[in-house]
């Protein structure tokens, strides 16, 4: 495999990759997380809490990152694709508890 | 440690432009921050005395709410019993003047004590607004912006901040073995900007994660919960109220109702305590919080204590809380508790904790502000360090010192909003302890804004040579003149710790800017 120099040519992309798609998959793995554990949602629960947490660092971490992406498109595929995957994820989940 | 060049090249990129766009308002956040370690001394060093007979003795308090309830009804909606009065709360008791008030901050308080003669004396005042408000320059990094408005631009500015430590971390981890300790004095400036900030960087890297994440979290979670509430919640929206440290419940009913059901079947003051003390022994109790909520016929009032517990880490900047039944003095909620809380509870606290230094008393405050001013000296390092790195590649393009827009407006601001804002701080702290009642809002803003604002005209007209020399000079005597003019206050005034110690700072610190000014000049004209 040959690898490509990384440059910051398409930083603006991968940020604005990191930053919106980014923020739908933690939000997206919040609700995942949150749907396995029957939380409530109620902000006085550990378990809300922690949730917060989580999706602030799965977003922090996903910012840290985004620049090691070969191209600003790919970083789109990636994180967009990763998002609607939890997002598919979550809405199967619901159905599955609710049933 | 071997990282690929490239990837190294490519956050030495991204850390050079985020940390050039945050690094100004996070020296405004870190200076602000580390004076707002001491929000609460100083607004006891603020607040004038008041002219209120002594608080009487706690076992006579329920004569006092019985006397303030039949004059005040409506005093019994929401009050606070204080424990240890002291100048930002002189009286046993106290109600907000308005009961529908829940804002950030100080607010008119309604005191009450008891004359030697039994007679109830009541006065309305605030506490100083001095420290509130460089504790908001903290917050809104410095902006003057409404409120909610600022603390997402300061999430923003978290949001690169965290980037600028992540990426100066990679750009600086090759190095890392080499370079630590080196640092080269006799080279060249732009060395010595480097070396000192790799160093500063390097040794306080886990305060500045900590404090990244956390001020992430504190401007993003209202959003977050939000969509939580969405995502999880089924059936009839839970009212979030006394337990959350940050919201206040109460409801508004009929005062003299409200007065029937509020003190009958209470325990008496000091008879929680004691309860409380056995069930948390340890926990020292700032305030007894009462709220009486109106309900469908009935009325129900719950109790907040505020207390603090240097052993454990505390949710609150200053306190922890425990919920306590009125009626019996039992500890209904140990959620917020320090050293009673679930794990769960005790590790997110332990997580806020770490941002405010609300552990372990007085000794992780004072090191919480040594670190606070070190983050500052460490943004400005970088700033400086950007700026001497593009006027080289300048000069060596251009020849003869010519230098573009951009550096020369950051070269301006950089100097401008730093000695801006220390000498706006020195001011307020000189003046403060002449103004009434300690300063208010909206005079701490005027007097800070219009020296800041001063500050950065001022380096956009001044010359390239003179600019910093003169501006550090404006500073450094703003803060020496504040020590002898808070100096010249105590004798007036009664001397207190926080007095002397901002007095001693100032001077050190204004000592330290001449200084630095004389050595640079030094260093030029050599």
């Amino acid at each position: 495999m040959t690898e490509t120099r990384l440059n910051n040519r398409q930083w603006l992309a991968k940020f604005m990759a990191a930053l919106v798609p980014g923020a739908l998959l933690s939000f997206g793995a919040m609700a995942v997380v949150g749907t396995l554990c029957h939380t409530t949602g109620d902000i006085r629960t550990v378990s809300a809490q922690f949730l917060m947490w989580m999706a602030v660092l799965v977003w922090l971490a996903l910012l840290g990152s985004c620049f090691l992406f070969r191209s600003g498109a790919r970083a789109w595929a990636v994180l967009g694709g990763a998002a609607l995957l939890v997002w598919g994820v979550f809405g199967v989940l619901t159905k599955v508890i609710m049933a | 440690m071997k990282i690929r060049p490239d990837i190294v090249q490519v956050y030495r990129e991204v850390h050079s432009w985020v940390g050039i766009l945050c690094g100004l308002f996070l020296f405004v956040a870190f200076y602000a921050g580390s004076i707002s370690m001491f929000e609460q001394p100083l607004q006891n060093w603020l607040t004038p005395a008041p002219t209120l007979p002594e608080p009487i003795g706690l076992e006579a308090t329920p004569e006092l709410l019985q006397k303030a309830f039949a004059e005040h009804p409506n005093a019994s909606e929401h009050y606070t019993i204080v424990i240890t009065p002291d100048n930002t709360r002189p009286a046993r008791l106290m109600w907000p003047q308005d009961p529908t008030h829940r804002g950030h901050g100080p607010q008119d308080f309604v005191l009450g004590a008891l004359s030697p003669t039994g007679d109830l004396v009541t006065m309305t005042r605030r506490p100083s607004e001095v420290p509130f408000f460089i504790d908001q320059l903290h917050e809104q990094i410095g902006l003057p912006l409404p409120h909610v408005v600022a603390r997402y631009v300061m999430g923003c500015v978290a949001l690169a901040y965290f980037l600028a430590l992540v990426s100066g971390v990679i750009a600086f981890l090759p190095a890392l073995k080499k370079m630590l300790f080196a640092v080269r004095l006799g080279t060249g400036a732009r060395k010595v900007w480097l070396d000192i900030h790799n160093l500063v960087g390097f040794f306080s890297l886990p305060f500045h994660f900590v404090i990244a994440t956390t001020a992430v979290v504190f401007a993003f979670h209202d959003p977050i919960y939000a969509v939580q509430g969405k995502l999880f919640q089924r059936g009839p929206v839970a009212d979030h109220g006394s337990m959350h440290p940050h919201g206040h419940s109460g409801g508004r009913g009929n005062g003299n109702l409200v007065h029937a059901a509020s003190l009958e079947g209470q325990m008496p003051p000091l008879a929680i305590l004691d309860a409380l003390r056995q069930q948390a022994p340890g926990f020292v109790a700032d305030t007894l919080e009462y709220t009486t909520q109106q309900g469908k016929g009935k009325s129900q009032t719950t109790l907040r204590i505020a207390g603090h517990d240097n052993r454990y880490p505390m949710r609150g900047a200053t306190n922890g809380f425990a919920m306590v039944d009125p009626l019996n003095g039992k500890v209904l909620s140990a959620d917020y508790l320090p050293g009673h809380q679930s794990a769960g509870f005790a590790a997110l606290t332990a997580f806020i904790a770490l941002h405010f230094g609300s552990y372990g008393g007085l000794p992780v405050r004072w090191g919480y502000y040594c670190m606070g001013l070190g983050g500052a000296f460490l943004f400005y390092t970088g700033n400086r360090l950007w700026i001497a790195a593009r006027q080289r590649r300048e000069e060596k393009n251009a020849g003869e010192g010519l230098q573009t827009r951009g550096t020369w407006l950051l070269s301006c601001l950089t100097t401008g909003c730093i000695t801006g804002c220390m000498t706006g701080i020195a001011i307020l702290f000189m003046c403060a302890p002449f103004l009434p009642s300690g300063g208010s809002y909206a005079q701490a803003s005027i007097l800070y804004y219009m020296v800041f604002l001063l500050c950065v005209g001022l380096s956009f007209i001044l010359k390239e040579r003179q600019r910093e020399p003169l501006l550090f000079c404006v500073t450094g005597f703003a803060n020496i003149a504040a020590t002898f003019v808070i100096l010249f206050s105590i004798t007036w005034r009664h001397a207190s710790l926080p007095a002397l110690s901002v007095a001693t700072i100032a001077l050190v610190l204004g000592c330290f800017l001449l200084w630095s000014v004389r050595r640079s000049a030094c260093r030029l004209s050599a």
